[in-house]
């Protein structure tokens, strides 16, 4: 056990902290649902952060500390899937990777545009085309903080990939762990930010019990939703893979309403950025099947499948 | 970051494992279900300790020079975690291991440490903690035991209640007002149970025989001697002290342990296949893994010699979450456990009632994380 970062680690997030610092702040002019921008897309991609898993010294470790710390900021950009399942398809795709369940095909797809590769995940195999502007329509009006869009149907011509469908779900997963606790992470900052500040009765909302208590256990549920993502992606092990998602995704049901409820009505505006968190959250945690999925997944793994 | 275990320390668990499997009884799992604080458990634990400290595995991560083997705290969580996942059979003699030994070493007096110590490095002695009071739980600063100089001595009266192994303990780590100073006025005294003045009644209670107790106090004399640290100091070292013991109590291993069982017992009649059943005690492991890595984010920063502040009171909740969830999923779905048909789960349910209220009650933890974690503005007084 050594749970701090290596010294790679450690400079290789300074590097990143350093590159993102013009992103840090939500865009406050425009109040947008999403925030996104290609500058910050074509940064990362030159700057190789999302190539880490290949560097054996670097891994999948790192790659899930780059997500979550890019996940932190308020603006989406397409990290999870080209850091950990990148390598597993064998080609270097231009556009970004998209992850498609067989089983939830209709769910909005994060970044899917024309180009995109998307990886089709079923029980029985993994598989894989390039989406053309034909397949599927864009969501501008979407309330989920990502672009996305959404597949008119599940497209017959799929090249197989020779990729275990388990090995992509763990990856998936861990992704979705280490996303979710970043996001997790900066809506519970920003926040926190919030009722430190805004004063009602006098005294800073904050100071009150019914807040500070919801949001320390929210801090107890994140820092394990962390540090379960972390240990997940060190093996990408199925059974600690669908437990770190699972943790993710009820940490993000149980959080995110409360944080918008500590934000009052400004928790309804798009004029605060907590929603560029917040809703990213809501579309995450219901992908494979949400936190019921991740358990069944999780059983399977740790105690063998149903029988009976 | 890596989150592998060393050859070494896979080697030292399984020789705890083993030395646990050749030194508890048959009966053991029904055998627990006596009281941690229980005089067939308390008496048992003599002998396993004796046996564990003639195996240098009583004390391994103290230092040499008092008996340990100057062993890292990964090494002291391996041990916790093998002895807690059993069912503690340290009995109440972890609480010295944890935390009174250290609390002496680090703040006794030379008289204390050749006094104290031998009996806790040989695995024979029995502590109680003199802490809360009928009017001071939470807010321990409002204690109202007072300890008055006379002479050479100082005379002790007041009361104590909820304090756990105070029937068989042989010495009380006892926390008395001095002064006046909410937290300043307040003094630690080593004193011996069996001083005259010192009575004691157990409270029956969820947990077993044994556990809790009320102690009162009336002109108990102990001589000034008997005092740890400077007159005042009790905060400081207290904090010094709960520090370790959040630390120091693995419970997240001994849920897990717990759920490992329920599951392997539900499988073998055939009631794992429910989706719903399998899903809850997917969700209970999630929480378990959770509070294991957060202890273990903290256990990393003391092995490398760091500081571990109010993080320690956020693994803490972990804990509690976990081990609550735990004793959830086995009353739903394994009630006939607490009636007594699995006397492994019917001790952990037992115990589990602890987890949010002894060393600071869960809310106190969550004060403290949103307070010094958060940085959060404090609430008014």
């Amino acid at each position: 056990m050594d749970l701090s970062l290596s010294s790679d680690q450690r400079t290789i997030l300074d590097a990143l902290d350093a590159m993102l610092r013009p992103w840090e702040s939500a865009p406050i002019h425009d109040a947008p649902l999403f925030a996104s921008d290609d500058a910050l897309e074509a940064a990362l991609a030159e700057a190789g952060f999302l190539q880490v898993t290949a560097d054996p010294d670097l891994g999948t470790v790192t790659a899930a500390l780059v997500i979550e710390r890019l996940a932190r900021l308020p603006y989406a950009v397409e990290a999870a899937a080209s850091a950990l399942i990148g390598p597993l398809l064998g080609d270097d795709p231009a556009g970004p990777i998209c992850l498609v369940d067989t089983r939830q095909w209709r769910r909005p797809v994060r970044y899917l545009r024309e180009n995109a590769r998307v990886v089709v995940l079923e029980d029985a195999g993994v598989s894989a085309f390039t989406a053309s502007a034909g397949q599927f329509r864009a969501e501008p009006k979407a309330l989920f903080a990502y672009p996305v869009a959404s597949l008119h149907e599940l497209p017959d011509a799929l090249e197989p990939l020779p990729i275990d469908p388990a090995q992509l779900r763990a990856r998936w997963q861990v992704g979705l762990a280490a996303e979710c606790a970043g996001l997790l992470a900066g809506a519970l900052a920003s926040t926190a930010a919030h009722v430190s500040d805004r004063q009602q009765f006098g005294r800073p909302l904050a100071t009150f019990q019914a807040i500070r208590h919801r949001l320390a256990e929210a801090h107890v549920r994140i820092n394990g939703a962390y540090w379960l993502a972390m240990s997940a992606a060190a093996g990408c092990d199925p059974g600690q893979a669908a437990l770190a998602a699972l943790h993710a995704a009820e940490t993000a049901r149980m959080c995110t309403y409360d944080f918008h409820q500590f934000l009052g009505a400004m928790g309804m505006t798009l004029e605060h950025p907590l929603h560029l968190w917040t809703y990213r959250l809501k579309l995450l945690a219901g992908e494979l099947g949400g936190a019921a999925g991740h358990a069944r997944s999780a059983a399977d793994a740790l105690w063998g499948p149903a029988e009976g | 970051m890596n989150f592998e275990w060393t050859e070494e320390q896979n080697a030292f668990r399984q020789r705890l494992r083993d030395f646990i499997a050749r030194n508890v009884p048959e009966d053991w799992e029904r055998f627990a279900e006596h009281g941690p604080g229980s005089p067939a458990l308390t008496e048992f634990a003599r002998e396993f300790c004796g046996t564990l400290a003639e195996d240098d595995l009583l004390t391994p991560h103290w230092p040499v020079e008092i008996g340990g083997l100057g062993l890292d705290p990964w090494h002291q969580t391996i041990l916790a975690e093998e002895m807690w996942s059993a069912g503690e059979p340290r009995g109440g003699q972890y609480m010295n291991v944890n935390w009174i030994g250290p609390t002496l070493m680090k703040y006794g007096s030379e008289e204390h440490k050749a006094r104290y110590l031998p009996g806790i490095t040989s695995g024979q002695a029995l502590w109680c903690q003199g802490f809360s009071e009928p009017g001071s739980g939470s807010d321990l600063a409002s204690l109202r035991t007072r300890a008055e100089p006379v002479g050479e001595s100082y005379r002790i009266n007041g009361q104590k209640v909820w304090t756990s192994y105070a029937g068989l303990a042989e010495t009380c780590f006892l926390l008395c007002r001095t002064g006046e100073d909410r937290k300043r006025g307040i003094s630690i005294l080593l004193v011996p149970m069996d001083t005259p003045g010192i009575t004691v009644r157990e409270i029956p209670s969820i947990i077993g025989r044994g556990d809790i107790h009320e102690v009162f106090f009336d002109d108990v004399e102990v001589p000034l001697s008997a005092r740890l640290g400077e007159e005042g100091q009790a905060w400081e070292i207290i904090a010094y002290s709960l520090t370790n013991e959040r630390l120091g109590i693995p419970r997240y291993a001994l849920a897990r342990a717990a759920l490992e069982r329920a599951v392997s017992i539900l499988s073998e009649r055939g009631d794992f296949a429910d989706d719903a059943v399998r899903i809850a005690a997917a969700q209970v492991a999630s929480l378990c893994e959770a509070a294991r890595l957060a202890n273990y984010a903290l256990i990393d920063r003391r092995a490398k010699g760091e500081t571990v502040g109010a993080e320690a009171s956020s693994a803490r909740f972990a804990t509690i979450m976990a081990e609550r969830r735990v004793a959830e999923f086995v009353a739903e779905q394994l009630p006939e456990a607490l009636a007594g048909t699995h006397p492994f789960l019917k001790m952990h349910h037992q115990r589990g009632i602890v987890a949010g209220i002894a060393a600071g009650a869960a809310e106190i933890q969550l004060n403290i994380v949103a307070s010094d974690v958060l940085q959060l503005p404090r609430e008014p007084r």
